[in-house]
């Protein structure tokens, strides 16, 4: 246990250091609150836009309180999720890249602890900054909209965050691999294809985690469906992705150039 | 319908937030750790909101 | 004090189709220093890397001491220096110590108390709180001894530990090399027999991936301590043909000819010299240089990894 906790204060330390904790928090907290905001003065910007006449701009309706929440869930979504995937892409390809790996490598026999340490820094990182994104969002769409439902905004902020954790984790194994850009570009298109293949084959992908997306917001709006399947397929993968990334990255601790 | 402030100013201090971040961490790197020229990412950090300072966080400093 | 810290015994490394290190053996004592000696590409690297435990051996065995080879411990027992090494920037000195301190199983407090004294050792007490990234060559390389050294390791292994040094950098370091002898085994590669006789009782010279001759350094001085004979005449046919025909004495081993000087390595200096004073007045050649020495480790060094 100890090398882990050496590696997971020396990630964290870097993290701050590198700025990603105030940047991510903040880009999160930004998405969150920006949404129900955007929302409630809708009809103003449309008005002041002049494009709209005001008679329509006042029949706009302003949506309800659950479904803001599930729209703010695909703002994470996408800039959300970019920017997750943007601060992670470094931290085993950079290693490799640069040759730190090198030195810390004579020192450790296994590679496990380090990678489980990245691993769980990237999920302290992931989840106080989306739940700071959450918890904005949700404050603001309950000032400034209507009530929500607590339990079914907590719920599917988990389920969420479960489909967060299981594509930033694919940086590892494949940052272990390729540079980090390249790294960030292959688990970010494996997400968006396999939320695509069960958005158009539900009944064939009833197991696949590119489904948690878009049942985290149906649980927000007050429509659950058991999730077991993709939440335990994810866990899964985030459990071979930090296996695989310590063996791959044992046996090619340097980028080929060196 | 009134603007109320109270709800957009933790918009701003947020992105606010950001662009100084941005522009500390640009002025403290070396030079030959930027990528690029330092005034561009002046340039995109103060005027291209979030995403500017996104992009300098993520595409902005070489490793070393 | 001739136990034996580390042995080596038939270590191949393949990569692909290449072998940058085809079977060598070695071993090293207790307090001593030993270099690595090689031109570029001779497979000195790859021979540390093993050694560090970063990249496994195609074939082969190493064992670390005596005892314990099966645990891994022995990783705490060695500090490696790459010949690159690179740190993390944000860092600064004293903390990047202090965690590779940490991670070769020193408590937090010992491992900080370890960093300072490495600092002091290498002389980076100024720099220490600063960033890693504000650093300089020389800096960095005192660094990197100084994080090989900070968990107490019994062996040292450095990889052309001065090579990318300037001048006064380079002298830092191999004073810093010259104290730690005695108190830590050092093992270093390095492309220039200068370095390895400065510091070093030892040495192994490898050339192409095999072992081109080892020992210790004052055997190998008078091993290849040999009589030669330098000899210059003025250019003309006579003379050509006669440095020709030196090869073929008795007396003569070796025999370097030139255009219109020869440089011959003989078995008996006194009566080469005898004989050959004789032809020159016999045969009227035209003399201008006539010089008696003997050869230096440099010659062997030269003749085995020049071209």
């Amino acid at each position: 246990m100890k090398p882990f906790w050496i590696y997971y204060q020396k990630e964290m330390l870097e993290a701050s250091r590198t700025y990603k904790w105030i940047w991510v928090p903040a880009v999160f907290l930004l998405l969150g609150i920006m949404q129900p905001v955007s929302t409630y003065y809708l009809p103003e910007i449309l008005t002041m836009s002049g494009e709209v006449p005001p008679e329509a701009a006042a029949l706009f309706t302003i949506p309800s309180a659950d479904s803001v929440m599930a729209s703010t869930l695909s703002q994470f979504s996408t800039i959300g999720l970019l920017v997750l995937v943007l601060a992670g892409m470094n931290t085993v390809a950079g290693e490799r890249a640069t040759g730190t790996a090198e030195l810390v490598l004579t020192r450790t026999v296994s590679t496990l602890p380090m990678m489980g340490a990245k691993w769980a820094a990237m999920m302290t990182l992931m989840l106080v900054s989306f739940a700071l994104g959450l918890a904005g969002a949700a404050y603001y769409t309950h000032q400034l909209i209507g009530p929500l439902e607590w339990g079914a905004v907590a719920s599917g902020g988990l389920l969420y965050a479960v489909w967060l954790a299981w594509i930033v984790t694919l940086v590892l194994p494949l940052g272990a691999v390729l540079r980090g850009p390249a790294a960030a570009f292959i688990s970010l298109g494996t997400a968006a294809a396999l939320s695509l293949l069960s958005g158009l084959l539900p009944s064939r992908f009833q197991w696949s985690p590119g489904r948690l997306s878009s049942m985290a917001a149906e649980w927000m709006l007050g429509a659950g469906a058991g999730a077991w399947a993709p939440v335990i397929a994810a866990l899964l993968i985030m459990l071979l992705s930090i296996i695989a990334a310590a063996g791959l990255l044992r046996r090619s601790p340097l980028s080929p150039q060196s | 319908m009134e603007i109320n402030w109270g709800l957009i100013w933790p918009i701003l201090a947020l992105q606010a937030i950001l662009a100084v971040t941005g522009l500390v961490s640009l002025f403290k790197a070396e030079p030959a750790n930027i990528r690029g020229p330092r005034w561009m990412w002046v340039l995109i950090i103060l005027l291209g909101n979030i995403l500017g300072s996104i992009a300098y966080f993520a595409a902005g400093r070489r490793e070393t | 004090m001739t136990e034996k810290l580390l042995s080596i015994h038939e270590l191949t490394k393949s990569i692909g189709s290449i072998t940058p290190v085809k079977g060598i053996s070695f071993d090293l004592k207790r307090g001593g220093c030993t270099a690595l000696l090689g031109p570029n590409g001779a497979g000195k690297t790859t021979t540390l890397r093993m050694l560090a435990g970063l990249i496994p051996p195609t074939r082969g065995e190493i064992k670390h001491g005596s005892a314990d080879k099966q645990t891994n411990d022995w990783r705490h027992r060695i500090g490696y220096l790459p010949q690159y090494p690179k740190f993390y920037s944000w860092m600064s000195g004293k903390e990047y110590l202090s965690f590779s301190a940490k991670l070769s199983g020193l408590s937090g407090q010992k491992a900080l108390q370890r960093s300072q004294e490495v600092i002091e050792m290498v002389g980076l007490q100024q720099a220490s709180k600063r960033r890693i990234s504000g650093y300089s060559g020389g800096m960095k390389q005192r660094l990197g001894i100084a994080q090989a050294l900070v968990h107490e390791p019994e062996l040292i292994m450095l990889d052309e530990p001065v090579s990318a040094l300037d001048p006064i950098g380079r002298r830092e370091v191999m004073d810093l090399l010259n104290r730690l002898r005695g108190e830590v085994t050092i093992l270093f590669s390095t492309h220039v027999l200068h370095d390895a006789e400065e510091i070093c009782d030892d040495m192994v010279l490898m050339v192409d991936g095999e072992i081109a001759e080892k020992g210790a350094l004052s055997e190998l001085r008078s091993k290849y301590r040999q009589p030669v004979l330098s000899i210059e005449v003025e250019p003309g046919e006579r003379e050509l043909a006669w440095l020709h025909g030196l090869s073929k004495r008795s007396f003569v081993q070796e025999a370097e000819v030139g255009k219109h000087r020869a440089k011959l390595t003989v078995t008996d200096m006194g009566a080469a010299r005898a004989a050959l004073i004789k032809e020159l007045a016999d045969n009227g050649i035209e003399l201008l240089r006539f010089e008696a020495g003997t050869s230096s480790l440099e010659d062997m060094f030269m003749k085995v990894v020049g071209p």
